[in-house]
Order: structure tokens, then C-alpha cells, then sequence
């Protein structure tokens, strides 16, 4: 019991403790009775960017692939769970009951969604999937505006189901919960031999396949189950907001959660707890600050976020400097390094240029008829290349 | 380990229950008390103005030095154009009342705040408007916005006349949300019926992206149908169709267009028609005010039509006086139907303040939304300015006559 | 017979867009995301020459070529040349900031609000009964010569060729004395004048400048490139027709209309599942 008792790390525990302290400044407030609305509301909406963010994290940060249609499964999850509480709400007298069943009908019908646009992900990969994923968005917004019964270009009014922030079920404690639950189940995939299996995929496809590790069944476990955390998202959405309206879940909408991702650090849960609350933050505080075309500003911060971080992290150039800025670096020597720690901090996941030549040989299938041969007109430029002659 | 998370875990989530029970149990008590005091209105012949009591003081409204009246609106997005008229509009009117000295003697402080046309941020804006102590409201300039605004509104009391948001389910959301503009049924009917009587051969385009324009075309088809008036329609979506060669070739036979959306596209499509050399007379709503912007130096020959509440241009003195006005204060712009309808909304909500007779400025939200509430509804109320003549009934719906402008 | 011109003269300012993904896409093997953001930035330095400045349509054009020619290179120095060798996925993401910082940088400089501009009439000519704005023919026409030019340029000058060996194999191409920022650089700057060339021809048909101008074309162009086959430039000019031409028959279409753009993007990923190389892409070795 005692070595066990050495294994526990407070490391692995920061998330919750994180969402914890966001989630007991609130309780203890609304005890004492002083919550304003502002708060709880600031609250649930920090909750539903969290499970974004962290779910969305999943996909780019463990994955390594790109999603840019995680707005796409919010949406799904927002109108569909949305019209089931409200379908729900006449029958069933509890709120909590109601908003339970929408949160799982929500998520799976997302997670659906998720293994339908999983399997060309299994095909395609980089820029491919990302259009994929972008398109997927795009036509669930076109068909949701669409279905008369989703309220067509008005919206689906959720004023039935939507949560009276005074009433004695505040959504944000649902919320909150909701969130505990998601990270549990995340913090403990990331953290068991399939995470590392994802990871695997992630650093180097064609090694894992060789390590015997299923990548098409692990490619569209993390699709399904990013899509699923979304949908649930969606519905606390649309019990919060009135009315679930397609417009709001927009490109746009999915690169700002890739904001929080990118600058909570790729493959960093606790990054991209306190970037989503952080951002939420922020969106909201700045509304009233900045007006006017000004409030520009603020998705150019957005943009200059998205740039400058990727290009830190990830600039064969910049890494020396990034490695000397690094906390490792810094307050290195204030704890030692066990053997065999795997660290999954951000930046890591960038390939390291001497694994591509590796890559390139293995990939390479020399069978009769398949040597490399240059295409007849490429014959001419590789032999009247400018150097050539 | 695995046992340590999983024993985490259990411990995490009982405590979580426990906290959650004991928050539910505890603010339950609470929000009985103001529940009770907040039943609904009935709207009642005669109101009697001991009926309400205003020394009720709100739980953000005791610092207040002055009225505060709250607005959210797009100041930023591609629907900005809307929210800025309004806030211009509004402003006005609040400063020529403030300058008159005021509603019974006290003044009013107008904040508007942005929210992008985005439900989600017309919620957080309100929440930041009640907590700065508002206590009548213009509700939020767009549709989406407004109904989150609404249902808002509904939780505390807070008494709202929305300017521009005309859709169906805006009013029908909360008690004390009301509308000075048309609701957008009432346009496509009333369309639906002028062009049946006018023209033989009639066209439509609509965008089905837009609450504003779905909401007008779904009353027009059906009163259309009702009429038994056989129609071409055609439909974009705004996001994704600029170029409107299709559309327009389908209605290059139209006598008339009935366009129920903002001017902006409005004026793609008048390009669009003189490009394909469609001559239609071009019929559209409220939304076409600023088309005539969108037009300039490009020979469009159609005659174009629409219906507002509001006419700059109009002779009688009312509507001068706050033209100029207007542009005096903003550089000799011309005021459009959203700044005309905030303006008057703004006034609508000071002449019933002084019915009432309200002079506490740190009055309950919701004491003086149920006496708002009950004037407005009540048959002796009306109030006519720059948009015409209004009455109002129960659900907040707003009777007025629209005018049809020309323009060539 | 009408749609079909009408789809025509949409596809032909796809297909412009399109061909400057290509060449991007063909060459750096990155997709560019900001790609149709410099339309949109020719598209502002069209307006403000013509409506601010009251200089004619040629001073503009050129205007707006050199600017966006400028822009193209600068972007592709600060944003995409410090990430070469890194993950594609990096690249990506990058390229999705840059797109939101120029659409950013225009709201603060131009505001929101969509402004008209007339780049004057054209009148129009009568081909099989069917009158057509010489805009269409004209762009239509360009759009040929430009992708004919492009080709013979690839083919068979020098730096041409050069950039074919950088598509093919970068660090091949790169021991061979190729100079690969170089000729990554040219590329940016001739896919960025092709932009140029695309906002004119927006202009022509949708009078109005605003932020998000680029944003939708783009991602259509996009398709359209995939469709036609990325890297192929013949490619982008078919798949850019063909679906300028296909929205068309969806919007005339009263079942479907309302579903033009989910129809879109459901061909997208049908051609991207079916035959990813698109209809006139080489086959590539996938390397990982």
C-alpha cells in the first residue's frame, strides 16, 4: 500500500482541482446569497467552453488531427437535445430528469454524427480531414435551418425548458458536475494504455500500426467520443440560451474553442480548462468594453494568438529558445526527473524532422511495377533544372 | 493508484451531490419570496395608480441617481448598421426628455450595450444592465437577441419595448416584453393583400438564413394561399448567395417583387435585375430603409416600393422636428425607421412613466414593469409620434398604420 | 440554358480563386487559408482607389495586384516560412490565424458595414439566344489565358520547372541547388496575384466590398480545387466551372434550393471519399 501511496502525483489531479475551485467560489457564494446572475450565467458558460475545449483537445492535441467542425456536433447536440427536453418537459416533472435524458440524447446523436464523419477521417488525414470536418459544419448548419420543426430561420425557442437562473436547480451546478464527469472519463483515457495508443498514432502512424495498435478503431473512438462531450455541450446550451439558433455555430464558433485549445497548449487538459474559462471570460468582460468596429480587436487578439503560439511552439528555428524558456528549464532543478516519465506537455507533439526520413522508407512500397519512376513530364524539369544547365 | 482515483472519485461526487442538495434546498426557500410578489398582470379598463406600490426598492436599483434604462443591440457585426440607429435614436429622445426636465421631475441615464446580434451575448449583456441597476428596457434590436432578452426579462419583472424586434415568439416569451414595431406577420399580410389587388403577375424572394424575412414571408405565403393569389417565389441565404442571376431569371416575368429583407441585399438584387434588364417594380419592408445608399451611381431603372412606419420625408411637424433634430445632432443624417421607432419608444415609455406617476428612482424593476404593464394594456392608452398613432394589447403586439414609400 | 450561364459565370470566379489555391497547395503543400482573405484585400484596394481616390478601373486593378502580390509575399515570410519542416497540422492552424487577422485588420480599418462599388457596366452580348454580361465572357476568357499562361509558365520556364521539383520533392529539389524559399516565395506571389485578378472579377458580378468577403468564396474555391483535383491547374478551372454551374442547377431546383450549400459540401466529401485525387489529380504516394 505504501509503494502504491508514492504513485499518487497531485499533477494528475490539477484539472479537477482547477474546475473545483471555479465551481466552490460559486457554490459558496449562492450559500451565502450573494451569486449574482451574471456569475452563475459567466459560470455555465465557462462549463460548456470547458467541455468543449477539453474534448476538442482529444481530437488536435492527442490525435494530432484537425476538426473544424467541433461547432458542427455542438450544434447537433444543442437543436436535437434541446427538442427532446421540450418534447420531454410535459411528461416528466423533474427538470434534472429532463435535462439528463436531453444530455445523453443529445450526446449520443452527436457521437453518431461523429462515427458518420469519423469514417472518411479513417481515409483521409491534415488538410483533407479539416475541409471534411469544415464541410460536416457547414451542412449541419444548412439542414438544421432548414428542418421546419427546428424552428426553420427563427430558431428553436427553448423559452420551455430554459433554466430560470433563480430558480432552486441552477444550471451551472449542472453544469459544473457535467464537466467533472467529462474530465473524469478524458483524464482517465488519456491516461491508460489507450491514450498512450492515441498518442502513439498521433506521433507516428505507421509505428503504431507496426506496434499492433488498432489506429482505425482508435481514430474513431476519439471522433465519437470528442463529438459526444460536444453534443452534451450543445444541450446545456440550448437549456441556458434561447432559442438554439444555427447561426451561432458557425466557423467562426469552432475556431474560437481552437483558440482555447492552441492557447491552453496542445495535448494540455489543464490548459484548456483555464483557457476556456479564461477566453470566456474575457469574450464576456470585453463585450461592454469594446464597441464598435473596436471589437475587431478582439478576434484579432484571436488571430495573433493562434499565429504567434504556433509558430513558437512549433518553429524548428524558435526551438532552442523554447527549450531554454521552457519550465523544465527554468525551475528544472527544483524537482528531480524520474526515469521513465512521460511527459505530455504542449509542444511536444511536433515531429521532430529526422522521423520524416524514417517515415518516407517505410512508406515506400517497392513492388514490380511500383518503383519510383518520375511521371514522363516530370523527366524534363528534374534533368533541365535550373542548375543543370 | 487505480484505486485512489476511483475512491477520488466517489468521495469527488458525493460531495458534489451533497453541496448540490443543500444549494437546491437553500435557495428554494429564497426565491419564494420575491416569486409571490410577481404575479402576472391582468390588463384591466381603468388602472388605478394606488394599485402599485414604488417604494419598493430593487435589489441592484438602490444606488440609482437617476432612471436607468437598458438596450442591447448589434454596435458591432454585419448588423451593426440596425443597433447604431437605434442607440442614435434612443439617445435623442432621451436627452430632449431629460432637457424638458425630465419624467416627474427625475431623469434618465440610457445604456446601451453590444451584443453582436448574438443570443448568448444579449444574455450576458442583460445581466450586466439589471446589475447596473436597470429598470425599463428597449429590449435588444434584433429578433434572436431580443427573445433571449425576453425570457430575461421574464425572471425578474424588467418592463421592455423592443424598437425592431418584430418576430412572433420576442413578445410571446415574457409578459412585460412588448414591441413598438410591426410584428412581422402583419407585413407580409398586409403585403400579401396590396400586391393581390395591384398586380397580376407577382414574384417573392425571401432569405431563409434571416429570422426577420422567414417571419414576413410565412405570414405572406399563407395569406397568399388564403387569397387563392398564385405566386413565384425564389429564396436565398445570405451567408452563401451574393450573386442573384438565378433567382432573378426565374422572376424576370414578374410585374412586382416582393422582397421582405434588408437593404443591403435589396440592392444586389436591384443590380441583378438591371444587369438581366428585369423591370419589376420592386416591393419590400421596413428592412429596405438605406436602399437608396446601396444604389447610388448604379442605373437602376425598377420602381421600388416599400412599407414602414416611418417616413423622413413626411410633411407632417412631428416627424420634421425630429428629422432635424436628428440631424443636428448627427451631422445632418437622416434618420431611418429604427432610429424613428427608438425614439418613439423612448417617449412611449416617459408618457406612461408620468401616467403612472413614478418618481422613485430607485424603484423595483419589477414594481414598475407591472404598472407599465397594466397602462400600456389598458384601452385609454395611446400614444402617437413619429411612427404614427399606437395602441398596444395583452401579448405586447403593437397596432399602428404603415405608410408605403416611393422611391424611383 | 439561362442557369447554365448564370452557373458559368459564378464557376468562372470559382475557378479564378481556385487556381491560386492550386498553385499553393500544388507547390508549398499547404493550404492556405488566407488565400481567399486577399481577395477580399483586393477587393479593398479596388474600393478605395476607385470610390475614396476616383482613379479609373486600370489604376485599380494594378493597384490591387501589387498590393495583394506584396501581401501574398509577406504573409508567406512572417507566418508560413518560420513553420517550414514542422507539422502540417501547425501550418494549418497558422494559416486559419492569418485568415482571421486580415478579415480583423479590415473591420478595424473599413468597419463592418458592406459598402456598394461600381466598377461600371459592361452591358451585355447574345450567345444562343441567351443575353450574358460580358463580365461572364470576359472573365470567363481571362480565366483561359491565365490558366494557359500558368501552365506554359510551369512547363516550361526555368523557375517553372524549378517549382515542379519543389512539389515533387522538396529536399531532392533542394540538393539539386533549387533555392526552395525562393521558388515557395514566387509561388505565394503568383497565387496572390491570381487573388488580385479573382476580386476584380467579383467585383464585376457582386458589387460589394466587405470583411468577409473572401471567407465563403474561398472555401467554395476550395471544392472546387479538390474537385478538379489539387495541384492540377486545367483541374481548378473545370472543378471551379462545374460547381459554379452546380450550385446554379440546386438553386433552380425548388425541391433542393434550400439545400445548395449542404449539397456542395456533400460532394466535397463524396469526391473526397470516392477519388480523393480528384478528376484531373496525378496519384501521389501518400507520405506520412
Amino acid at each position: 500500500m505504501a509503494k502504491r501511496k508514492s504513485d499518487f502525483k497531485l499533477k494528475n489531479y490539477v484539472c479537477y482541482i482547477l474546475v473545483a475551485v471555479m465551481f466552490l467560489y460559486a457554490l459558496v457564494l449562492q450559500m451565502m446569497g450573494k451569486l449574482p446572475k451574471s456569475t452563475s450565467n459567466l459560470f455555465v458558460q465557462i462549463a460548456y467552453s470547458i467541455i468543449l475545449a477539453v474534448s476538442l483537445n482529444l481530437v488536435v492535441g492527442f490525435l494530432g488531427e484537425l476538426s473544424l467542425g467541433h461547432a458542427g456536433f455542438m450544434c447537433v447536440g444543442a437543436y436535437l437535445g434541446s427538442y427532446i427536453a421540450i418534447a420531454l418537459t410535459s411528461h416528466i416533472e423533474s427538470k434534472l430528469l429532463v435535462l439528463l435524458i436531453s444530455m445523453l440524447c443529445g450526446g449520443l446523436a452527436a457521437a453518431f454524427f461523429g462515427f458518420v464523419v469519423g469514417l472518411p477521417a479513417l481515409r483521409l488525414k491534415g488538410d483533407y480531414l479539416a475541409i471534411v470536418t469544415l464541410a460536416f459544419g457547414e451542412i449541419v448548419r444548412t439542414v438544421c435551418k432548414n428542418l421546419p420543426f427546428f424552428g426553420g430561420a427563427m430558431g428553436l425557442s427553448t423559452v420551455a425548458i430554459k433554466y430560470d437562473t433563480r430558480s432552486s436547480t441552477s444550471l451551472y451546478i449542472v453544469a459544473f458536475i457535467t464537466v467533472f464527469v467529462v474530465l473524469f472519463l478524458i483524464q482517465n483515457l488519456v491516461r491508460s494504455k489507450h491514450g498512450r495508443a492515441i498518442t502513439a498514432i498521433r506521433d507516428n502512424e505507421i509505428a503504431a500500426r507496426a506496434m499492433g495498435i488498432n489506429v482505425t478503431f482508435y481514430k474513431l473512438f476519439v471522433f465519437v467520443f470528442a463529438a459526444f462531450c460536444a453534443g452534451v455541450a450543445g444541450v446545456i446550451f440550448g437549456h441556458f440560451n434561447t432559442p438554439v439558433l444555427y447561426s451561432k455555430f458557425s466557423f467562426n464558433y469552432s475556431i474560437e474553442i481552437l483558440v482555447m485549445v492552441v492557447l491552453g497548449g496542445m495535448a494540455s487538459i489543464n490548459g484548456s480548462i483555464i483557457a476556456a474559462a479564461l477566453i470566456t471570460y474575457v469574450n464576456i468582460a470585453l463585450q461592454a468594453k469594446l464597441t464598435g468596429d473596436l471589437a475587431a480587436l478582439k478576434y484579432l487578439i484571436y488571430a495573433l494568438i493562434l499565429i504567434v503560439l504556433v509558430i513558437f511552439n512549433n518553429a524548428p528555428r524558435l526551438a532552442p529558445i523554447k527549450e531554454a524558456l521552457s519550465p523544465k528549464n527554468l525551475f528544472g532543478r527544483l524537482k528531480k526527473r524520474r526515469p521513465g516519465d512521460v511527459s505530455d506537455d504542449a509542444g511536444e507533439w511536433a515531429n521532430i524532422p529526422t522521423k520524416i526520413r524514417m517515415d518516407e522508407i517505410l512508406s515506400t512500397d517497392v513492388r514490380p511495377g511500383n518503383e519510383f519512376v518520375p511521371d514522363k513530364e516530370k523527366k524534363a524539369p528534374v534533368k533541365g533544372g535550373p542548375n543543370d544547365g | 493508484m487505480k484505486k485512489i482515483t476511483k475512491l477520488l472519485a466517489v468521495v469527488l461526487c458525493f460531495a458534489l451531490i451533497a453541496a448540490f442538495a443543500a444549494c437546491a434546498g437553500k435557495t428554494n426557500n429564497e426565491s419564494t419570496a420575491p416569486d409571490a410578489s410577481d404575479g402576472a398582470s391582468t390588463p384591466d379598463a381603468t388602472v388605478n395608480i394606488g394599485d402599485f406600490d414604488f417604494t419598493k426598492t430593487g435589489e441592484f436599483t438602490a444606488e440609482n441617481t437617476k432612471f436607468v434604462l437598458g438596450a442591447t443591440g448589434p454596435l458591432t457585426g454585419d448588423a451593426s448598421s440596425y443597433g447604431i440607429s437605434v442607440q442614435k435614436g434612443a439617445t435623442l429622445a432621451v436627452e430632449e426628455i431629460n432637457a424638458k426636465g425630465g419624467v416627474n421631475g427625475k431623469e434618465i441615464e440610457f445604456v446601451m450595450l453590444d451584443d453582436e446580434a448574438d443570443a448568448t451575448k444579449a444574455g450576458n449583456a442583460y445581466d450586466q444592465l439589471f446589475e447596473q441597476g436597470m429598470q425599463i428596457s428597449l429590449g435588444s434590436v434584433t429578433s434572436g437577441s431580443c427573445e433571449q432578452f425576453a425570457s430575461r426579462t421574464a425572471e425578474d419583472g424588467v418592463f421592455a419595448i423592443t424598437p425592431s424586434a418584430s418576430a412572433a415568439n420576442v413578445i410571446a416569451a415574457s409578459d412585460t416584453m412588448f414591441r413598438i414595431c410591426f410584428g412581422d406577420p402583419d407585413q407580409g399580410v398586409l403585403a400579401a393583400e396590396e400586391l393581390t389587388k395591384n398586380y397580376s403577375n407577382i414574384g417573392a424572394i425571401y432569405d431563409n438564413s434571416d429570422p426577420y424575412s422567414s417571419g414576413i414571408y410565412d405570414a405572406f405565403k399563407a395569406k397568399m394561399a388564403e387569397l387563392g393569389t398564385e405566386y413565384t417565389e425564389q429564396t436565398f441565404d445570405k451567408e452563401n448567395n451574393k450573386d442573384f442571376s438565378t433567382q432573378v431569371e426565374a422572376l424576370k416575368d414578374c410585374d412586382v417583387i416582393f422582397m421582405p429583407i434588408y437593404y443591403t441585399q435589396a440592392g444586389l438584387i436591384a443590380k441583378a435585375c438591371q444587369a438581366k434588364g428585369v423591370n419589376a417594380v420592386l416591393y419590400g419592408c421596413d428592412g429596405f430603409d438605406g436602399i437608396k445608399g446601396q444604389l447610388e451611381g448604379a442605373d437602376v431603372s425598377n420602381k421600388i416600393m416599400y412599407i414602414t412606419p416611418f417616413d423622413a420625408a413626411a410633411e407632417d411637424e412631428k416627424t420634421k422636428a425630429f428629422v432635424d433634430a436628428f440631424g443636428g445632432k448627427y451631422d445632418g443624417e437622416i434618420p431611418d425607421q429604427f432610429a424613428a421607432d427608438a425614439y418613439d419608444a423612448v417617449y412611449v415609455l416617459a408618457t406612461a412613466m408620468e401616467q403612472i406617476g413614478v418618481d422613485n428612482v430607485t424603484v423595483a424593476p419589477d414594481a414598475i414593469g407591472e404598472a407599465l404593464v397594466a397602462t400600456l394594456t389598458s384601452s385609454s392608452f395611446q400614444y402617437t409620434g413619429v411612427t404614427g398613432g399606437m395602441t398596444w394589447d395583452s401579448t405586447g403586439a403593437c397596432t399602428k398604420v404603415p405608410v408605403v414609400v416611393e422611391l424611383n | 440554358m439561362s442557369v447554365l450561364f448564370d452557373g458559368l459565370s459564378l464557376g468562372a470566379i470559382y475557378a479564378m480563386i481556385a487556381l491560386g489555391y492550386t498553385m499553393v497547395y500544388g507547390i508549398a503543400k499547404m493550404l492556405n487559408f488566407a488565400h481567399g482573405d486577399i481577395i477580399m484585400v483586393g477587393a479593398y484596394a479596388i474600393y478605395t482607389t476607385m470610390v475614396f481616390w476616383g482613379k479609373g478601373l486600370w489604376v485599380a486593378v494594378i493597384g490591387a495586384a501589387v498590393l495583394c502580390t506584396l501581401m501574398g509575399i509577406l504573409m508567406e515570410k512572417l507566418a508560413y516560412k518560420p513553420l517550414r519542416g514542422a507539422s502540417p497540422l501547425a501550418v494549418l492552424i497558422t494559416a486559419i490565424g492569418v485568415s482571421y487577422l486580415l478579415q480583423s485588420l479590415a473591420q478595424l480599418i473599413f468597419g463592418v458595414t458592406p459598402r456598394p462599388v461600381n466598377l461600371g457596366s459592361f452591358g451585355s452580348v447574345e450567345i444562343l439566344g441567351a443575353s450574358i454580361p460580358v463580365s461572364t465572357v470576359l472573365t470567363l476568357v481571362i480565366g483561359a489565358v491565365l490558366m494557359a499562361g500558368l501552365t506554359l509558365f510551369v512547363n516550361k520556364t526555368n523557375t517553372g520547372r524549378a517549382m515542379q521539383a519543389v512539389s515533387e520533392d522538396r529536399g531532392a529539389a533542394q540538393l539539386m541547388g533549387v533555392n526552395v524559399n525562393f521558388i515557395i516565395m514566387i509561388t505565394f506571389a503568383i497565387g496572390s496575384a491570381l487573388a488580385a485578378a479573382a476580386s476584380v472579377f467579383y467585383l464585376m458580378q457582386i458589387p460589394l466590398v466587405e470583411p468577409l468577403l473572401g471567407s465563403m468564396p474561398g472555401i467554395k474555391a476550395f471544392t472546387a480545387a479538390v474537385i478538379g483535383g489539387i495541384g492540377s491547374i486545367p483541374g481548378a478551372m473545370i472543378g471551379g466551372v462545374m460547381l459554379g454551374v452546380i450550385e446554379k442547377i440546386c438553386l433552380s431546383i425548388d425541391a433542393i434550393k434550400d439545400y445548395t450549400t449542404a449539397i456542395e459540401f456533400g460532394l466535397l466529401i463524396l469526391i473526397l471519399l470516392v477519388r480523393p485525387i480528384g478528376l484531373l489529380g496525378k496519384k501521389r504516394r501518400e507520405k506520412v
